[in-house]
């Protein structure tokens, strides 16, 4: 009885050293489920995928902007989320939508899940009847909050991730510019970009003919999200994000 | 139970409050008539404060998304808190004004103007601004901007901003632009420098 219970004992370490092994010498190989992998990713980090958070601003009881007496604003933006994430995806980047439906989402929910999904970058889009093209926006800070050691407060969580949120702005801004759409970029009191601790930017997205009926376009719309995807999978390549 | 003793009684009672009503009357009149004619108030005439001064506004144009400053001459108080109602309430009636570059509607006006310490403006504005501005990031912002960057350039001084609506923390000012908050001027004047047009 008791050889026998330490033959078991030596079957199972036996067992758990062939497992480890096997792992090993798949890793080295670079080879898991007949998928090609790295080898590179069992000793340096692994490659962080560009997850792109897009959120349709409003929703619900929030209207946001009538930008025709038939289109709302939150509409609007959520038929170019919809767009831009499949035209990201189109492109090889995974994209998610923080709304994809008509609910009352209020500013702190929306930044509470950003930092949860912790994506490389959150996008919040906007539409507007004034003027022309696209503006993208980063967080103006406000001047409240103070961060005690490592806790960095609600409204300016962003801060840490601001300086990121304006290289990617200019990259962007600059890949947009070569289409020769308008584009500007600016600052704004606008939440919950604030209080986002990853990079975040804002896109207003307004019409170029000075007709607001423009913006609800689907030509339109499909044309501002191809401009917008392209220049963003530009962006990702240059900001593919290392895992520590 | 006799009666007359009771009805007796019951009369110089009454006779006795008649009296003293009597009294209280009598002096009442007499009080009234002694006391001193309440003087007639006099008109103070209000001390010639008065002053023209040269402002500049930045006024918010929709049509290419910038702030252009404009030079006016104002009437105005010599004290630095009406100085500031009165410069921004001369800006909100550029926007009032009909073909406006930034419409915004005929009551839209300014309340109170508050120098708090230390380096903080609070600015009350009505809700017919927050009603009538055409709502969208960039729209709302240069409404809020220009209101900063008209009172930095006449009235430096201060380093931080806060917006009420009719006295009241507000959250937005048409759906977009936070006025929860309290943000640095500097923020504000980085934003101007972007959209100032010459």
């Amino acid at each position: 009885m008791r050889w026998s219970s330490g033959a078991a004992r030596v079957c199972i370490l036996g067992l758990i050293c062939c497992s480890i092994l096997s792992r090993g010498q798949q890793a080295a190989s670079g080879s898991v489920s007949g998928e090609s992998t790295p080898a590179a990713t069992t000793s340096a980090p692994a490659q962080r995928p560009f997850v792109i958070l897009i959120d349709p601003a409003h929703g619900g009881s929030d209207t946001g902007a009538l930008i025709t007496p038939t289109a709302a604003e939150k509409d609007i933006n959520l038929n170019v989320a919809r767009r831009l994430k499949q035209e990201l995806n189109a492109r090889g980047i995974q994209a998610q939508l923080l709304r994809d439906a008509d609910v009352t989402i209020s500013a702190d929910q929306r930044a509470a899940s950003a930092n949860s999904v912790d994506p490389a970058l959150y996008i919040a889009l906007h539409a507007s009847s004034l003027g022309p093209g696209i503006r993208v926006f980063t967080a103006m800070l406000p001047s409240a909050g103070d961060s005690k050691g490592p806790f960095v407060a609600w409204e300016i969580a962003q801060s840490t991730a601001l300086d990121h949120s304006k290289a990617i702005q200019a990259q962007l801004i600059s890949a947009i510019q070569q289409t020769r759409f308008p584009v500007r970029g600016l600052i704004a009191p606008l939440r919950p970009l604030n209080n986002v601790r990853v990079p975040a930017l804002a896109i207003e997205i307004s019409p170029t003919t000075g007709d607001a009926a423009q913006v609800a376009a689907t030509g339109y719309q499909q044309m501002v999200c191809a401009a917008i995807a392209n220049a963003l999978s530009s962006v990702a390549r240059a900001n593919t994000a290392v895992r520590p | 139970m006799n009666s007359r003793p009771f009805f007796v009684l019951t009369c110089c009672l009454c006779v006795i409050a008649l009296a003293m009503s009597f009294y209280v009357w009598q002096v009442r009149r007499q009080a009234v008539e002694e006391s001193p004619p309440t003087p007639t108030p006099e008109v103070v005439a209000t001390p010639s404060n008065a002053i023209r001064k040269q402002v500049t506004l930045w006024v918010a144009h929709d049509d290419i998304g910038a702030l252009k400053a404009e030079s006016l001459s104002i009437v105005t108080s010599s004290e630095r808190q009406r100085q500031a109602e009165d410069i921004l309430r001369a800006l909100l009636s550029v926007y009032t004004a009909k073909g406006s570059p930034h419409s915004l509607p005929s009551g839209a006006g300014i309340k109170n103007v508050f120098f708090a310490d230390p380096g903080l403006v609070v600015i009350d504005v009505n809700s017919e601004i927050v009603g009538g501005q055409t709502s969208g990031v960039l729209a709302e912002e240069l409404t809020v901007a220009s209101l900063v960057q008209t009172l930095a350039s006449n009235l430096p001084g201060f380093s931080r901003v806060k917006f009420l609506v009719d006295g009241k923390e507000g959250n937005t000012l048409a759906g977009h632009v936070d006025l929860s908050n309290v943000y640095d001027v500097a923020q504000y004047l980085d934003f101007v420098k972007q959209v100032s047009a010459p």
